[in-house]
């Protein structure tokens, strides 16, 4: 007995120390790109690494808001490039750096995008769970078969469609793929099924419509799956590049990680610039997965409880 | 007399049931047939024609899914593709799971900074992590040449993106520390989870950590384990980010996914490209399919 | 049975699903094209023009001053977006597929008469020509820029020759610099190679990179192992690759030979600037008069590395030290051709504005190449910048722009092959048999 819980200390002592040696490798990254965006010109070029700046400078971020510039926002008449061929705007913000712009661009997507997926699986997925109907296992099928599809294998159909509905280079064509994607239906109805078809029942017996069933009682029901496919939804559609990639083509419509991503292709090699962009794309999420780490965490085993 | 009308009433039912449910599904199935399912038809139609960015090409039948079996580079996208995710997929659950594992019990402050940690990577997003990688495998002035070389490890610098064998496993590292987060919030709460009073029982009874752990705990995390085997296959078909910004398919690591994109709009001289490019997605679609099928079918018999 | 029944049902519906949404697209399109007839006086007053960052053209400062001008003159508003060339093409081709491509593009024959041109995207520009005009462009900027059916795709307004460039501080300290002719700018194979050896005695690891991470810069490549040993890179009525001439292969097998050159799968033509600029490599290959004018553009200083290391262009090395042949470049602009005519005209009024007019000066002098012909509508261009430099330049090394192969047919698709070829032979494949079977690849897309 005592030979056992003196290895398990000694194996314990020694987890402790792997998992921080661990935890400094996770971490490093985020040290090189925060203080890579402080380094100056010297640190960035020389030839041996430079660990810690030797100077904090704001150069970088001077550089990168330099670049390119864009209005803060823009606001197009619905279908105006459909009818006219040319896109209307009702509304152009201030002209700012155009960082700013893929920074509201990119919040603007995730928002929209997590927004809609959560509404239409939430209903979906009650409706595969709960409701008997005609061709729902195919349906089901379809849904586990398309879920770890990589939008690649569609590329070509989806730009020749999105050309057609004249969405092409706009947020949207980047949005409606997101929410197209079947994983959140998935989701959804595993949440869905915990409900107890009773409570439906009676709900039913009582002369409460469709509606009024799916808000009052299915909605609350399912609420932290709701919250789990939220988060999961905002995290894929903030770093899904390829989308933005192919289909953004104009400097105001890019999002943070395709701006990042062009700087990269046209000065390769200017990491100090690099970085800042870099820490610009990752300081507001990161903000805001520490503000609401709680729910996060809660939100992602949500997930998995039912999933 | 009481059978006829329930029997008409049960029709009856479903038709309501089945109006009421495509009511429901109709949001989801606009964007789930309009942008998923509708260009995948598109493109198994496209992959047998000799389609061109500017012409729609001719029927050619199962020409394009021939020739890419006698494509050496896609043949070997095909082998890195699966290479990512048979490597991937177990170290990512092997790893959190024994991170999960190890902190599990720890205090609050301790746990939450742990999990945060692992977590990162996730948030900080995929083109801000790439980019300061690539910063760090760089051949002439990257932080890991410095530091082998400083430590004595290595002589000459290592070119890590540029050498085929060696880039491959850059990538999957890369994908690894994106891969993990998710995982290992997953397994921490699955663990606090198991049934403590069989834990304390099988204790009592002389069980070692080990027989625990395999007979008792094991067990109760399946469906979380099912769940991240799922999630983390979709990660990891998720790479493109990676191949494009890194290496654009070179050192031998290009996957299909990376090939379809550079097949679609760079090799847009070669005849019949975009139906070529169909084709290798189709074979991806078909490939997916089967592996999703596959985990179903291990899920429901658990 | 009855399920497979069920399946094909499922599938019908899904199909007819699939028909709805293929219809109510085009009606869409159809309904808005008869409305739209007599409307687009008003759309045309904007443009669209994306650029590759053709020298000082890729900085937006320097770019909206000139298309300010051009809308103060003209009312037409001109959109700018910035292209690079690591994936610039891929942009473009995207944008094609997706009815999404600009009016305006400006870059080089090889893309706008040898890709796009030749697919039937772009716009015939051979009535911009008059008789002054082909008298006043230079012959060799003008050539490329139409093709065998005398279709002109590009209106051409700058021109470089592509050279290299030398770490002079670097070349000082390893002893090197003997081997350079300065004056001339000019260095013989032997001296070259003895240079490569004198820094790596010196300096160790990679002192200049043979670069075939992907197709940026590839120029540079091309012109260092064509002119070692005097081989061709096509024949000479530009029908087919010769990349096997025995001269080409002894350049590649001494290069890959050679101590301190490293063929670099990590490197493209940009990084190796910026590992030039560094001072981590003493030699870049990818280099020309703006690069030399500002260097990685940095804006720290021209013709000075980032720890104030002199860089000094040179030709790329010969047999016996003559000249190099350089690889050209020649930029300009094309127009796409997207149905529209009004949209057209705009877009030629922009490039008579910018290539041929009072304004050309300014457009010329803010790429920091070279204007391509001697004269506009009556302003000399003979020197259209006060900098010591580029007019050195413009004496040394524009003569020696050689053949400009690269409106071959298959163009980009040889491109691919020159850069796998590269980097298979880098990490040692047989040499002979990888440029046989990438040349035939690539002579395949030259006659296809």
């Amino acid at each position: 007995m005592k030979i056992t819980s003196g290895r398990t200390k000694a194996y314990r002592i020694l987890s402790v120390v792997v998992l921080i040696v661990l935890a400094i490798l996770f971490l490093f990254p985020l040290y090189w790109i925060i203080t890579g965006a402080f380094k100056p010109a010297v640190d960035i070029y020389a030839t041996e690494p430079v660990w810690f700046p030797s100077e904090w400078t704001k150069a970088n971020f001077d550089k990168l808001f330099g670049m390119r510039s864009a209005p803060l926002w823009e606001l197009a008449v619905p279908f105006s490039r459909a009818i006219t061929g040319e896109t209307v705007y009702f509304s152009v913000g201030p002209t700012v750096p155009g960082a700013i712009r893929w920074l509201v661009n990119t919040v603007f997507m995730s928002v929209m995008a997590m927004i809609l997926t959560c509404l239409t699986a939430a209903m979906a997925g009650y409706a595969l769970a709960k409701k008997r109907f005609v061709g729902r296992t195919l349906l089901f099928s379809l849904i586990v078969c398309a879920m770890a599809l990589p939008k690649q294998v569609i590329l070509i159909p989806l730009i020749r469609e999105m050309s057609a509905l004249h969405l092409v280079n706009t947020l949207w064509a980047v949005i409606f793929p997101t929410v197209g994607w079947p994983f959140g239906v998935f989701l959804m109805k595993q949440f869905a099924e915990g409900i107890p078809g009773e409570i439906l029942e009676a709900a039913r017996v009582d002369g409460a419509g469709e509606i009024r069933t799916f808000t009052t009682i299915v909605l609350p029901m399912v609420k932290p799956g709701v919250g789990a496919l939220a988060i999961f939804t905002f995290i894929n559609s903030w770093n899904d590049y390829f989308m933005q990639l192919v289909m953004l083509s104009s400097n105001a419509n890019y999002t943070i990680s395709l701006g990042i991503a062009t700087m990269q292709a046209e000065t390769s090699v200017d990491m100090g610039l690099l970085m800042a962009g870099a820490a610009l794309a990752a300081a507001p999420i990161i903000i805001v997965f520490l503000i609401f780490q709680k729910y996060f965490t809660q939100g992602i085993t949500m997930g998995a409880v039912k999933g | 007399m009481a059978k006829q009308p329930r029997s008409t009433m049960s029709r009856a039912l479903v038709r309501r049931e089945t109006i009421s449910g495509y009511m429901f599904l109709l949001p989801s199935l606009i964007f789930f047939l309009g942008f998923v399912i509708i260009p995948m038809f598109i493109c198994i139609y496209t992959s047998l024609t000799s389609a061109n960015m500017n012409d729609p090409g001719s029927f050619v039948g199962f020409q394009n899914f021939m020739d890419l079996f006698h494509d050496k580079t896609f043949m070997m996208s095909l082998k890195n593709t699966f290479l990512i995710v048979i490597v991937s997929v177990p170290t990512v659950c092997a790893f959190s799971l024994w991170v999960s594992s190890a902190i599990y019990k720890m205090k609050g402050p301790a746990l939450s900074a742990f999990r945060c940690i692992f977590y990162l990577p996730v948030v900080t997003g995929s083109v801000a992590v790439t980019v300061v990688w690539k910063w760090m495998f760089d051949n002439y002035t990257g932080l890991f040449n410095a530091v082998l070389k400083g430590s004595g490890v290595i002589k000459d610098n290592i070119n890590f993106l540029g050498t085929p064998g060696i880039a491959i496993w850059c990538i999957i590292l890369i994908l690894f520390t994106t891969s993990v987060g998710q995982p290992i919030v997953l397994y921490v709460s699955a663990l606090g989870n198991v049934d403590q009073s069989l834990v304390e029982a099988a204790e009592v009874d002389g069980a070692t950590n080990m027989q625990v752990f395999w007979k008792i705990k094991w067990p109760q995390i399946m469906p979380t384990t099912l769940y991240i085997l799922v999630i983390t296959t979709i990660n990891s078909f998720q790479c493109f980010a990676l191949i494009q910004l890194l290496t654009q398919g070179g050192s031998d690591t290009n996957t299909v996914m990376y090939y379809i994109y550079y097949t679609a709009f760079k090799l847009t001289e070669q005849a019949g490209h975009f139906g070529y490019a169909n084709a290798m997605g189709v074979i991806l679609a078909i490939f997916i399919g089967l592996l999703s099928a596959l985990q179903f079918r291990l899920a429901k018999e658990k | 049975m009855k399920k497979f029944l069920a399946l094909v049902l499922s599938l019908a519906m899904v199909l007819s699903l699939a028909a709805c949404g293929g219809n109510k697209a085009p009606a869409e399109d159809t309904k808005p094209a008869e409305t739209d007839e007599p409307a687009p006086a008003e759309a045309t007053q904007s443009i669209d023009l994306w650029v590759y960052p053709v020298g000082g053209w890729g900085q937006e400062d320097n770019v909206k001053a000139l298309t300010d001008a051009f809308t103060a003159e003209t009312g037409i508003e001109v959109k700018v977006e910035y292209l690079a060339y690591a994936d610039g093409d891929d942009k473009v081709n995207t944008a094609i597929t997706g009815k999404n491509q600009p009016d305006l593009i400006m870059e080089g024959p090889e893309r706008l008469v040898a890709n796009w041109g030749a697919k039937g995207y772009m716009v015939d520009l051979s009535d911009m020509l008059d008789d002054t005009d082909k008298s006043e462009l230079i012959a060799a900027a003008l050539t490329p820029c139409i093709n065998a059916e005398g279709k002109m795709y590009e209106y051409p307004m700058c021109m470089t020759a592509h050279c290299m460039a030398v770490n002079l501080d670097a070349f000082k300290a390893a002893g090197a610099d003997q081997y350079l002719d300065l004056e001339n700018r000019t260095w013989s194979t032997e001296n070259f190679k003895k240079a490569v050896a004198a820094l790596y005695d010196h300096f160790g690891g990679t002192v200049a990179a043979v670069y075939c991470k992907g197709q940026g810069g590839d120029q540079g490549t091309r012109a260092l192992i064509n002119n070692m040993y005097g081989g061709a890179y096509t024949n000479a009525d530009h029908t087919a690759y010769t990349w096997d001439d025995p001269k080409n292969v002894q350049a590649i097998e001494e290069l890959l030979a050679m101590d301190g050159i490293a063929f670099d799968a990590s490197l493209e033509g940009g990084d190796e600037i910026a590992k030039f600029y560094q001072g981590v490599l003493k030699m870049a290959f990818c280099w020309n008069s703006a690069q030399q004018i500002n260097p990685n553009n940095a804006n720290t200083g021209e013709g000075k590395t980032v720890t104030g290391e002199e860089i000094v262009y040179m030709n790329f090395p010969t047999p016996d030290g003559s000249p190099a042949e350089l690889c050209g470049g020649i930029w300009g602009f094309g127009i796409f051709d997207k149905g529209d005519a009004a949209r057209i005209d705009a877009a030629k009024q922009f490039i008579k504005f910018m290539c041929d007019s009072a304004h050309t000066k300014d457009a010329v002098s803010t790429s920091t190449f070279f204007p391509a012909r001697t004269a506009a509508e009556g302003t000399d261009l003979s020197k259209v910048s006060d900098n010591v430099m580029l007019n050195e330049y413009a004496a040394l090394m524009v003569p020696n722009m050689g053949d400009y192969y690269n409106v071959i047919k298959g163009w980009a698709a040889q491109r691919t092959e020159w850069w796998n070829m590269l980097q298979e032979i880098g990490n040692g494949a047989d040499i002979n048999e990888t440029i046989a079977a990438r040349m035939a690849n690539a002579n395949a897309a030259a006659q296809g």
